[in-house]
């Protein structure tokens, strides 16, 4: 069942404050987080959070298109690596 | 003590100028067809990559794949025309040249060139080596491995943090921001 919309995105409060520092301080440093649960918010676009994924972080870069997401499904918590081939990487 | 280096992903050391496209997983039907596994980010690209060869470079083969199997393509090899041989191939791992890959276009790169890469800082201290590419759905990941660091960091392949990949010199310029590499 979805979230009551009068409730609003849920957000750990720590979350908030933290990425409010980030944004005050001006650098782009990545914000560690254990909150995996926590929606993203437009405010935290361009900002790099390192989601914790129960062993180590990892670096998300916030775009616009992953507001309304949550945190946890940009850090898989399990990993499979594969064959390189012909697999390309675009530096953005 | 130092913690033993991982193994890289590769099975084997190989020539740099091959990459592993595929496999054999067995015979397909009883008319000398194979069952292929592609490893290509789109299955079918495998056949465009030929001639494919073996491991240790024994055998060449052209591919013509023929329809889409369970678990893979059913593919034609030349020089395999009975079910026997393409049973005997199971198991084998199929090469392309690197050349034969299509050139990309600036700030595209091939996962296959950036692994292995060493990647230093703007002081020319060393961070490690690239042990995998990774993309879990909010942009390219390097994955490095540090000598003497317990377990990898992950380093996002963007041009503010990666400004510069020279792959002829076999390195990566990285400006990592705090606390990556803590």
């Amino acid at each position: 069942m979805a979230r009551s919309v009068w409730k609003g995105p849920f957000v750990d409060a720590y979350v908030l404050k933290k990425a409010e520092k980030a944004r005050e301080a001006g650098r782009n440093d990545v914000i560690k987080i254990w909150s995996r649960r926590s929606t993203i918010l437009p405010q935290f676009v361009g900002l790099t959070f390192g989601v914790y994924n129960g062993k180590k972080h990892i670096p998300v870069n916030v775009s616009e298109d992953m507001i309304g997401q949550k945190f946890g499904e940009y850090a898989p918590t399990r990993t499979y690596y594969g064959h390189a081939a012909d697999k390309k990487a675009k530096r953005k | 003590m130092a913690p033993p280096a991982r193994p890289l992903l590769r099975a084997a050391p190989m020539p740099r100028e091959r990459v592993c496209v595929g496999a054999i997983a067995g015979a397909y039907g009883v008319r000398g067809e194979v069952r292929l596994k592609s490893f290509c980010a789109e299955s079918g690209a495998i056949a465009d990559y030929g001639p494919l060869e073996t491991e240790d470079g024994g055998r060449r083969f052209e591919v013509t794949l023929t329809r889409p199997a369970s678990g893979g393509l059913a593919a034609r090899l030349s020089g395999v025309s009975s079910k026997e041989e393409a049973d005997a191939l199971r198991g084998t791992r199929l090469y392309a040249d690197r050349d034969r890959l299509p050139v990309l276009p600036d700030d595209e790169f091939y996962h296959a060139d950036l692994i292995g890469l060493e990647m230093r800082d703007a002081d020319g201290n060393s961070l490690g080596r690239v042990r995998a590419v990774l993309d879990h759905g909010a942009g390219d990941l390097l994955e490095v491995e540090a000598p003497g660091r317990q377990g990898s960091v992950l380093v996002p392949f963007t041009r503010e943090i990666v400004p510069t990949v020279d792959l002829r010199a076999g390195l990566i310029i990285a400006d990592p921001p705090e606390g990556l590499f803590d």
